[in-house]
C-alpha cells in the first residue's frame, strides 16, 4: 500500500503480546482529555514529536514456534476518534446488542450476525480491543483480536504469505495490520475501478477472446458444435 | 525522422538520388564529420560508445565510464540528472517471487508502478506484468484477455492472473541470443545489456512467456516522470532496436528493496525473497502452498510461483 511510507512513524514497541492496561492514563490522553477537542491538533503534533525519536522495535510473536520478528505498523494513529475514552470515560457501559446510531453508525458486515461490538471491543475500557478471552489487547495489536477466529490467516500473515509486507525485502520486517487493508466492521475488499487498460499496438484489432471462446471440461459437445 | 517529406516532393530525381547516397554515406563513414551526426553527443562519447565491451568482460574502469556516459546522454535527451549505477549481486541470494492468484483482483495498480519505476516508454506502449482475465475454472491462456476494462473489478466469474518475465532458471531466452547480450545473473535475475543487445529479437520467439519486448521507437518519456534512481542492467533509458524485460527491479532489489510491482499491490498478492534463506517468506509460501508454475513442462525453470488458498 503506498501511504505506507510516509505514514510509519518510529515508535516504542507496543506491540508484544503482553497488555498494557495502564497505557491508558498515558499523558497525551490526559492532555487531549483535558483541553477538548479545539486543542485536539495541537496534542497531535506534540504526540509525533515524540513518536519519532523512538524506535520501532521488531517482536516476536511467541504463539508459533520458529516465528520470525516482526515490527507492526502502529494504527492508533490513523483513527479518527481514539482515545475513545474521551467520552466513553463518562459513559455509562451498555451491553445489550443494539443498532447504533450518532457517533458509531456502522453497518456490521462481518461475521454472518454472529458477532456484536463486544466480540472485539472492551466493554470495561474502551481504549482497547478485547480477545475471545475478554483480555484487553491494545489497538496497534488488532491482529491478536483477529487471529482468535481467522487463525490460519494470522499465521499466513505472520509468516508472509498473507498481507503486505512494508518497503523491503531484506532488514527489519515491518508488517501492516490487519486493520490497515480490511475494515474490520466490513472486512471483504470492496471491487474498484482497474487502472488504464494497455494500448493495443498500432495497426492491431483488439479482439476478445473470451467473449467468442467458450471451453470448459464440463462444457457438452453440441455446445461446442453450435460455435 | 529527420527526414522530411515536403521538401522532397519539389525535388528533381538526380536531387533525390543524391540525398539518398549521401544519407548512406552518412551512414556508413560519418565518424569524424559535424556533431549533428552524434545526436548531439561528443566524439569522445560517440567512439568510446561503439567500442564499449559486453557489459561482463568490462573492467571496472571501463564500467564506470560506460556509467557516466549513460548519464551523460540521460541528460542531453531528457533534461535530468540521472544516477547510474551498477549495484552487484548479493552474496548467498537468489529471489523467487510468488502471487496468490486468489488475492489478486486484477487493479492493475503493478502494472503503472512498473512502467514508472522502470522507465518504460510511454509511446512505445511496452508493459512488462499483463494481467490476464479468464473465466472461472477456465485456464486456457489463449482464452485470456488482458484488455478487459469494466467499470470494477473483480468482475463476476472472472479470475485474474499477473505475468511478467518468470526469471527462469534454465533461460532459452539466453540460449537464443546469439551475441550473449543476455544472461541469468549469480542472483538468479536474467539481464540484458542494452548496449550490446543486436536487435535480433531471437529471445523473444525463445520465450514462452511474451515477456521480451522490443523498442521499435526511442522510448519517450516525460523529463517529470523519469526514475533517475537507475541500474546499468535494469531500469536505465534504453535506446530504440533493442529488446528489454522485467528484471525484478534490479536497482531496488539488491539494496533490500521490493519490486515496484510488489510495493504497490494493494492486496498483498506478491511474495518477494530470497530462495535461499529458509526463513523468507517466499519459502514459506513454497513450503506450505499449493504451488504451481506456468507452462512447468516445457522445462525452464521459472522462479516464479503461482498459487491459491
Amino acid at each position: 500500500m503506498s501511504r505506507g511510507r510516509n505514514k510509519i512513524r518510529r515508535r516504542s514497541g507496543e506491540h508484544s503480546q503482553t497488555v498494557r492496561p495502564d497505557r491508558a492514563n498515558r499523558p497525551s490522553s490526559v492532555l487531549l482529555t483535558s483541553l477538548g477537542g479545539l486543542l485536539f491538533g495541537l496534542g497531535l503534533l506534540i504526540a509525533n514529536a515524540q513518536e519519532v525519536t523512538d524506535e520501532l522495535k521488531p517482536l516476536r510473536f511467541e504463539g508459533y514456534p520458529n516465528a520470525r520478528e516482526a515490527a507492526i505498523v502502529p494504527r492508533k494513529d490513523d483513527l479518527f476518534f481514539y482515545p475513545c475514552n474521551q467520552c466513553h470515560a463518562s459513559m455509562e457501559a451498555n451491553p445489550e446488542i443494539r443498532q447504533l446510531n450518532a457517533m458509531h453508525s456502522v453497518e456490521l458486515d462481518h461475521g454472518l450476525g454472529r458477532i456484536w461490538c463486544t466480540s472485539c471491543h472492551n466493554l470495561e475500557n474502551r481504549n482497547y480491543l478485547s480477545t475471545l478471552l475478554d483480555e484487553p489487547v491494545d489497538f496497534d495489536q488488532a491482529y491478536l483480536v483477529c487471529g482468535g477466529c481467522h487463525a490460519n490467516r494470522h499465521k499466513d500473515w505472520l509468516f508472509g504469505a498473507h498481507g503486505k509486507r512494508v518497503e523491503n525485502w531484506q532488514g527489519v520486517r515491518t508488517l501492516y495490520n490487519c486493520t490497515h487493508c480490511h475494515d474490520p466492521h466490513s472486512p471483504a475488499i470492496k471491487a474498484r475501478a482497474p487502472k488504464a487498460a494497455p494500448p493495443v499496438r498500432a495497426g492491431l484489432k483488439l479482439e476478445r477472446a473470451t467473449e467468442h471462446v467458450k471451453s470448459r471440461v464440463w462444457d457438452s459437445e453440441e455446445e461446442h458444435e453450435e460455435q | 525522422m529527420s527526414n522530411d517529406g515536403s521538401s522532397g516532393e519539389g525535388g528533381s530525381n538526380f536531387d533525390k538520388a543524391r540525398r539518398n547516397f549521401l544519407r548512406g554515406v552518412g551512414v556508413g563513414a560519418a565518424a569524424a564529420v559535424a556533431t549533428p551526426a552524434w545526436g548531439g553527443e561528443t566524439f569522445q562519447d560517440a567512439f568510446a560508445d561503439f567500442f564499449q565491451k559486453d557489459y561482463r568482460r568490462m573492467s571496472a574502469e571501463e564500467i564506470e565510464a560506460a556509467l557516466e556516459r549513460i548519464e551523460r546522454r540521460a541528460k542531453r535527451r531528457y533534461d535530468v540528472e540521472i544516477e547510474c549505477e551498477n549495484t552487484p549481486p548479493q552474496q548467498g541470494v537468489v529471489f523467487g517471487y510468488a502471487i496468490n492468484i486468489s488475492r489478486c483482483k486484477g487493479y492493475r495498480d503493478c502494472v503503472h508502478a512498473c512502467v514508472k519505476e522502470n522507465n518504460l516508454g510511454r509511446d512505445s506502449q511496452i508493459q512488462y506484468i499483463r494481467v490476464l482475465q479468464m473465466d472461472q475454472g477456465d485456464f486456457n491462456l489463449e482464452h485470456s484477455d488482458h484488455y478487459y476494462d469494466p467499470e470494477t473489478v473483480p468482475v463476476e466469474g472472472k479470475h485474474y492472473l499477473p505475468v511478467q518475465c518468470m526469471q527462469c532458471d534454465d533461460p532459452p531466452c539466453v540460449k537464443a541470443c546469439p551475441v550473449e547480450a543476455t544472461w541469468m545473473e549469480p542472483d538468479g535475475i536474467v539481464v540484458v545489456d542494452y548496449d550490446w543487445c543486436i536487435g535480433c529479437r531471437y529471445c523473444m520467439a525463445a520465450c514462452p512467456y511474451w515477456a521480451r519486448h522490443f523498442n521499435w521507437t526511442d522510448p519517450e518519456i516525460p523529463a517529470e516522470e523519469i526514475n533517475t534512481d537507475t541500474h546499468y542492467l535494469g531500469n536505465r533509458p534504453r535506446p530504440r532496436g533493442v529488446v528489454e524485460k522485467c528484471h525484478f527491479c534490479i536497482q531496488r532489489t539488491r539494496k533490500g528493496r521490493q519490486p515496484a510491482c510488489m510495493e504497490a499491490c494493494p492486496t498483498g498478492a506478491r511474495i518477494f525473497g530470497n530462495l535461499l534463506d529458509p526463513d523468507s517468506e517466499i519459502r514459506y509460501v513454497l513450503a506450505n502452498k499449493q504451488v504451481f508454475r506456468l507452462k512447468e513442462d516445457l522445462g525452464t525453470e521459472p522462479k516464479f510461483w503461482y498459487f491459491s488458498d
